[in-house]
């Protein structure tokens, strides 16, 4: 199936060179979880401290996707 | 033993006293609240001689704590007619800490009819309060050069520029930076730059030439915590060290600074955008803290050694987290600003509609030129707007409009330094973003509530720091984040609100809490650090709510009352897309956050 992808701050090296920031990028996933989208981007979950899937923060990273969800992720991140 | 230092500006004479004995914890926030719940009538005129303008380091300011050396400067606030207490690095929060000096006091005013502006050097047992007629009405960058020049030890330096010279309550009081080039480091809200101003003060200046560094009373606790809190300070993902061992990007503050969090609002929903339309920018990634990082690589690649954009730079010496950074002019590599903080990329960028990099560092330098929170300047600006006076988007034109700032002629000027609640007023606005007068800040209350249950109830006027529920509803803790549309906040709020307040006075940074609260070796190392250094144990919660309790009574004596603990009405009935919510929490949940006071 196909997810875009969007990854911020720390995990940007593991986008695509050609993507924008702040632009979703096409995955060819071959997984079921969060999890495997994760693994298979080649970062570990404890790296993703913040998930939103299509536009819901979730911090349930075994929950399915399904074709074109919009994954967005982030490393633990703050300040204000 | 601590000494205070006491300024009369009314016979220009000073004092220098023991600490009292109850003020023997109280540092910081905890300092100047009790000073000004204690000494200052709280119905008295914010902008006269009765006002007092508070100064004190934090408890463990100048010591070898990590991120220890922030300032807190109190006052009755012009702004909100209540309580204030602003917080900043820079340099004089260190440099009073090497004095030995808990906090500084300056009282009364020079008669009405006076011309004559002031400054006041501070040194080792010596205080001067002189004339100095040349330094007023000029930008602070000028300022900060021609002090430095006259002053080469590198001192600390805090201040009012043009806007509180002329009592513009959007004056904040800037601070000088570690490099000592830059007045950039701000104490920014509230209207204090004002306060100064009313006592004709433009500099204080504090010179630690000849002091030395404080010591703790129990010096192997202390020594123990500061080492297992630096520890967990370098190791966490938000606050630590610059890379991991592939040479990468490890920690995210010091890599993107404060402002990693513009593209995480806007992907919650939750970034006030346009003057709090829409929860989302679609120019947002442009003027964050990536774009920034990204800058910042670019110039030093094409500039090379000439290049001064900079991130993972200190705002006081000692802090290891380091979030602040140097925006350079992509043309010259040569710095532009510093810092571009989130809440100024999102008060002169997102909340105007405007995502060119270059305007909003732009804007963030006039702001720190005139003397001006950039918050309450943001949100003037975006009154302007939502006025149709400027559009919204049309960088140039907001730019124009700040410089009206300098003119003394321009109404306009002197309405953008005027903070957004006089401004929306004056310009027939009704959906004006304020609490008790203070602008609020980068969070929407409406998909964000604990957020909005803090805006509400702070003592401070709409002030995100207050009690930063962001850090559970947005980041998480262990882990753990906590829904941020459930409306049962009141007990959140409160505890991170006196939790901060603690931090305050400590002299901490308030971003040491992403640490501490995920990490329990690094928040023991930091009450270890406290404690040791007080040479005794005392309770964050209860120290924490003795200084919301003295700010809550001054407010009280103000005339406060819990209908100024609400949001302003359309938070209650515009929806904000994308999530199309509105503030949901009831009246008595939020009443139910300071129930007891
Ligand atoms: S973390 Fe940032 S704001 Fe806090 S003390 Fe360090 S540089 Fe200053």
């Amino acid at each position: 199936m196909k997810i875009f992808a969007k990854l911020y701050a720390t995990l940007r090296k593991f986008a695509p060179p050609d993507n924008e920031l702040g632009e979703f990028f096409e995955v060819e996933f071959n997984g079921a979880t969060i999890s495997d989208l994760i693994e298979q981007l080649g970062f570990t979950p404890e790296q993703a401290r913040i998930v939103f899937v299509n536009d819901s923060q979730t911090s349930d990273l075994s929950s399915t996707l399904t074709n074109r969800d919009r994954v967005v992720i982030f490393p633990p991140v703050g300040g204000g | 033993m601590s000494k205070v230092l006491r300024i009369n500006m009314s016979d220009l004479g000073h004092k220098w006293e023991t600490l009292p004995k109850k003020y023997e914890t109280l540092a910081g926030r905890a300092f100047t609240s009790a000073v000004i719940h204690n000494e200052v009538d709280p119905t008295c005129h914010p902008l006269r001689e009765k006002n007092k303008f508070v100064i004190a380091p934090g408890l463990l300011a100048g010591t070898m704590a990590p991120s220890s050396g922030r300032l807190s400067v109190g006052g009755k606030s012009p702004l909100t007619g209540g309580i204030k207490e602003a917080n900043a690095g820079g340099l004089t929060a260190t440099r009073l800490g090497y004095l030995d000096l808990r906090g500084v006091i300056i009282e009364g005013a020079p008669p009405v009819e006076t011309k004559d502006w002031y400054s006041i050097y501070i040194g080792k047992d010596t205080c001067e309060v002189k004339k100095t007629n040349d330094y007023a009405g000029m930008g602070l960058y000028e300022l900060i050069g021609k002090i430095w020049k006259a002053y080469p030890s590198k001192p600390g330096i805090i201040g009012c520029g043009i806007a509180g010279q002329r009592l513009h309550k959007g004056a904040g009081v800037f601070g000088n930076n570690v490099e000592n080039t830059d007045p950039g480091r701000y104490a920014g809200r509230g209207g204090l730059g004002a306060v100064l101003g009313s006592k004709r003060i433009i500099a204080i200046i504090s010179d630690a030439s000849s002091g030395s560094r404080p010591e703790a009373k129990d010096k192997d606790r202390f020594e123990k915590g500061r080492k297992a809190f630096k520890d967990a300070l370098d190791n966490h993902a938000l606050t630590g060290r610059l890379n991991n061992e592939k040479g990468e990007p490890y920690g995210a503050l010091k890599n993107y600074g404060t402002n990693v969090l513009q593209n995480i609002l806007n992907e919650a929903g939750a970034l006030p955008t346009r003057g709090f339309r829409t929860g989302r920018f679609e120019d947002a990634a442009k003027i964050s803290g990536e774009a920034v990082h990204d800058l910042v690589d670019k110039t030093r690649k094409k500039f090379g050694d000439k290049a001064e954009g900079k991130y993972g730079h200190a705002c006081h010496p000692g802090c290891v987290i380091a979030c602040s950074n140097v925006v350079p002019y992509e043309k010259t590599g040569k710095a532009h600003v510093s810092p571009l903080e989130y809440e100024t990329a999102w008060a002169l960028g997102t909340n105007l509609g405007i995502g060119v990099l270059h305007d909003v560092a732009e804007m963030n330098r006039i702001c720190n030129d005139l003397g001006l929170d950039t918050i309450e300047a943001g949100n003037a600006i975006a009154m302007f707007m939502e006025s149709g006076l400027i559009d919204f988007g049309d960088g140039s034109a907001a730019i124009e409009l700040l410089k009206n700032g300098y003119h003394p002629e321009s109404a306009k000027g002197a309405l953008v330094c005027s903070g957004a609640l006089t401004a929306g007023e004056t310009l027939g606005v009704c959906r004006i973003p304020v609490v008790k007068g203070q602008a609020l800040p980068a969070y929407d209350p409406r998909p964000i509530r604990g957020i909005g249950v803090t805006y509400a109830t702070t003592t401070m006027g709409a002030d995100h720091t207050a009690g930063y529920t962001i850090a559970a509803e947005i980041v998480g803790i262990k882990g753990k984040v906590t829904d941020p549309k459930a409306i049962d906040k009141a007990e959140l709020s409160r505890t991170f609100q006196a939790t901060t307040a603690y931090i305050d006075s400590t002299g901490y940074c308030l971003f040491i809490a992403f640490c501490v609260l995920d990490d329990d070796s690094g928040f023991n190392g930091m009450l270890d650090t406290v404690n040791g250094f007080l040479g005794k144990d005392i309770d964050i919660g209860e120290y924490g709510m003795a200084i919301l309790k003295n700010e809550r009574a001054f407010n009280k004596g103000a005339g406060f009352t819990a209908k100024d603990d609400r949001l302003p009405e359309f938070f209650h009935t515009e929806p904000l897309p994308p999530h199309n919510v509105v503030f949901e929490v009831s009246d008595e949940e939020i009443d139910a956050v300071f129930k007891d006071m």
